[in-house]
């Protein structure tokens, strides 16, 4: 370990940090050697950002591979991510790798640059191996056939999913002048990973020593049907005058190392190449989800003693070949001692021997609702061999643990609470999953009945409304008028007191019937009058009652003043009623209003 | 009469309890979270048949749907999911990105989210309702003020008279306005591949413009037993189409 660097980068409040490190396995290098770059980005988050690697004109840059790991205690997350790349020197002397930035959106960190030395390769083994391989060589190629590029896949067909290896050879049997623009081919249906570092070597083809580099990358198929590999292409310098030997052993770096070079340019571009991809074959199990390759699985819990409400993390671990980033976590069986929370996942990769292969880890929060002995199930994983071209199916053994009474039944654990700082990157949208309510809630369905009551539910609010409107009006205008209403119910009054004074009389209580009817009379002429006849005298009562009905004959006014002679007779002289008296009053009473009725208009 | 109404309620709720009962419901999700969907729509469909009032069987049904490809009948099922519970953030989303599967917004463009969240704030039932109650308290309110008429009780129940009348106004009008929904007087476009527009409600008319699959469309008038007449508010044009090939809101 020759060089580390490491720059922090604090921002905003201590609760939340991001930091990055990048460090090489060396500070000098030599031309022809490669050296490890590994960036190490940790955070308090399930995810953290990827670091964005500057541009960099002096070293070719190739992944390699990543490893994570992800501690949670108590709830809180600590991931730490590392990145490894091979860098390939292009020129000789001081070179240097830029500030590398990583930002989650709300913060920001950067290494600081690293300085490196490119050193000539060691001159002995190349002058000793030089006059060798001339001889070796024997003939000069044709002009045409001193430069070629050459294309090939692993495999002309293969199951969505499944590596194909990918390669691309650059023979060159001149020296070049600087070096070559080697341009990448795009992908249809098809998703690349680099397969470091760049192979150099050399051979002999139909008798010409050639010197070649080689890059690999590793494929995987999106989907059934067919995938392409469109042309890929090599610009390269060619040297008027031998300047740099292709059976030198440092051959490539040298020609990378040279620049601004007189030459001949020449382009090189391989053909497209097309690759048949079979759709995965029928009969998959239930737990299939979509990976193919070679797997084993585990699963394990970080304690085997807990507490009923507080998290323990159980994780299962997918280990082998095969494209890790498309592997999905696998469906926990049905958990009925568990309250499950947030998944989250860590990948590990390795590109050992041309081959994708590693680790990736799913991490589950579950909760123990009760103590007791409580097992985990088997977690079902399956995946496409396309070694074998079938399905397999693989369990990982039942977890126990022992699950002592908490003081924190059923304690929410999330994630998101403690990934504020990740950043988020929408990769694409879709719908939402599908609900888990049913039934549409008493509002809508009360508002629905509602709506769909008859017309005239709601006409009798309004015949209220009306009637109460019709009352508050007659109620005002008896206000307004009451000598009207008194005068209109007069006759009714009367009529009801002659009734009751008759019933007086059939009871034997002539004298009560006869002051009923004096009082009754006194009223009804008072109604009829507007005044208080009796207050007034006999004479002045008949005048007001002449001069408010003019119209009324002398007969009205005359019976009037017989009645009302006879009632205060009778009324006040009780003694000299009889029984017999007291009925003709009332019958006389009960003509004269009938005549009054008629002649008071 | 609070007994009575308590007594109705009571007797009323457990007639909106759901068509399915939880495990039936979480059967069905496995079966799609499991990829089969067209079990899944038919449990979805039964449900659908079972309370149609079910706003969350429609949008079931509707992601089924998607999934499957056939986007026509997803709009329908969501919109219906839509119609009935249009606060639904789920539903919401749902239908905005089917319907833009189809190059249609569930936003208009130009018009506020907010603004639009309000207009589709109550469905057309609960509108309906509100304005009922409204409509009920006004007259309630203004038969109190008359009954206690030149109390100060009465004179407090005729303002609230007066404001229940004024708010039944705004909500009348606000009904009104939702008669001019997309949702209103409206059906979907289900065939696959979409459906022609003819110049008159039969083959022997003129094909002249075709609707596609997931198409909101405006239906002028229903009263052919074969043929919807159709109108496309946004190019303007209407004609007709088959009422098979399309679903009515």
């Amino acid at each position: 370990m020759a060089a580390a660097a490491a720059a922090l980068l604090w921002a905003g409040p201590a609760a939340a940090y991001l930091t990055v490190t990048a460090e090489t396995d060396r500070t000098s290098v030599e031309i022809n050697e490669n050296l490890y770059l590994t960036v190490t980005v940790a955070g308090d988050s399930a995810s953290v950002p990827e670091p964005k690697l500057p541009n960099m004109q002096n070293f070719n840059v190739y992944s390699s591979g990543r490893s994570q790991s992800i501690s949670i205690i108590n709830g809180k997350i600590t991931t730490s991510v590392s990145f490894t790349y091979i860098l390939t020197p292009r020129f000789l002397g001081a070179q240097t790798i830029p500030s590398i930035t990583v930002s989650n959106g709300k913060e920001k960190a950067a290494a600081p640059e690293i300085r490196i030395t490119v050193s000539k390769a060691a001159q002995g083994a190349a002058q000793q191996a030089k006059p060798a391989r001339r001889a070796a060589g024997g003939a000069r190629a044709a002009k045409g056939d001193q430069l070629f590029l050459k294309a090939e896949t692993d495999r002309k067909a293969a199951y969505v999913g499944e590596q194909i290896n990918f390669s691309i050879r650059f023979y060159t049997a001149v020296p070049l002048s600087s070096n070559p623009q080697y341009i990448p081919p795009s992908f249809k249906n098809l998703i690349a990973e680099d397969l470091p570092p760049v192979r150099n070597g050399e051979t002999t083809i139909n008798g010409v020593r050639y010197s070649y580099s080689e890059i690999k990358t590793a494929l995987f198929a999106l989907t059934p049907g067919p995938a392409q590999i469109k042309p890929a292409s090599v610009i390269a310098q060619v040297s008027v005058d031998d300047q740099l030997d292709p059976f030198d052993p440092n051959f490539f770096q040298k020609m990378m190392a040279m620049s601004g070079a007189q030459g001949q340019s020449r382009q090189l571009s391989t053909d497209q190449l097309d690759i048949e991809i079979k759709p995965l074959p029928g009969g998959a199990p239930a737990s299939f989800a979509g990976a193919v390759g070679s797997y084993t699985v585990s699963a394990a819990s970080d304690r085997s003693d807990a507490k009923a409400g507080e998290a323990v993390n159980f994780s299962v671990t997918v280990n082998g070949s095969g494209n890790l980033k498309a592997v999905t976590a696998p469906k926990l069986p049905d958990l009925a001692d568990f309250k499950v929370f947030d998944t989250m996942s860590s990948l590990d990769v390795r590109k050992d021997n041309d081959v994708i292969s590693g680790r990736k880890t799913f991490t589950y929060i579950l909760v123990p609702r009760s103590e007791g002995r409580k097992t985990i199930p088997p977690v079902k994983f399956s995946f496409f061999d396309p070694k074998t071209g079938g399905y397999r199916e693989l369990q990982t053994e039942p977890v126990t643990m022992n699950v002592e009474k908490g003081q924190q039944e059923g304690r929410s654990v999330n994630f998101a609470g403690v990934a504020e700082a990740s950043q988020v990157t929408p990769s694409g949208s879709d719908i939402r999953y599908v609900s888990e309510e049913t039934g549409g809630g008493n509002l809508p369905f009360l508002a629905a009945k509602a709506a769909r009551l008859p017309l005239w539910v709601h006409a009798l609010p309004a015949a209220l409304l009306a009637l109460t409107f019709w009352l508050a009006r007659l109620n005002r205008f008896r206000a307004d008028n009451p000598l009207l209403f008194r005068f209109r119910r007069a006759r009714s009054e009367a009529d009801r007191d002659v009734d009751e004074a008759e019933a007086l009389i059939k009871a034997g209580k002539p004298n009560e019937a006869v002051s009923l009817l004096y009082d009754s009379f006194m009223d009804y002429l008072s109604d009829k009058c507007g005044a208080k006849v009796s207050a007034l005298t006999m004479r002045k009562a008949v005048e007001l009652m002449r001069a408010r009905f003019p119209r009324a004959g002398d007969r009205a006014a005359d019976e009037v003043q017989e009645l009302w002679s006879a009632l205060e007779l009778r009324h006040f002289s009780p003694e000299a009623a009889g029984s017999e008296g007291a009925g003709d009053l009332a019958k006389k009473y009960s003509l004269l209003i009938e005549l009054l009725e008629k002649e008071l208009k | 009469m609070t007994k009575r109404l308590l007594a109705f309620l009571l007797l009323a709720l457990p007639a909106c309890a759901a068509a399915l009962d939880r495990s039936e419901l979480a059967e069905l999700n496995d079966m799609y979270r499991g990829g089969k969907y067209e079990e899944a729509l038919e449990g979805y469909n039964k449900a659908i048949a079972a309370d149609p009032s079910d706003p969350w069987a429609w949008y079931n049904a509707g992601n089924a749907l998607f999934r499957l490809n056939r986007n026509g009948q997803a709009v329908y099922h969501y919109a219906r999911a839509f119609t009935l519970d249009p606060r639904s953030p789920d539903i919401r989303a749902n239908l905005d990105f089917a319907l833009k599967q189809t190059g249609q917004a569930l936003v208009p463009d130009g018009v506020p989210a907010a603004l639009h969240y309000l207009y589709y704030l109550l469905s057309l039932d609960e509108l309906k309702a509100l304005a009922a109650l409204l409509f009920w308290a006004a007259c309630l309110a203004g038969a109190a003020r008359f009954l206690m008429d030149g109390a100060r009780p009465g004179v407090l129940a005729g303002r609230a008279a007066l404001a229940a009348a004024a708010l039944l106004l705004l909500s009348l009008a606000w009904l009104g306005a939702r008669r001019t929904s997309p949702f209103t007087s409206a059906g979907v476009v289900t065939r696959a591949g979409g459906t022609r527009m003819l110049s008159g409600p039969g083959e022997n008319f003129k094909t002249y413009a075709s609707a596609p699959e997931g198409r909101l469309v405006k239906i002028l008038d229903a009263d052919d037993d074969d043929y919807y007449e159709i109108g496309l508010a946004k190019e303007g044009i209407k004609g007709w189409a088959l009422k098979t090939e399309i679903d009515r809101l």
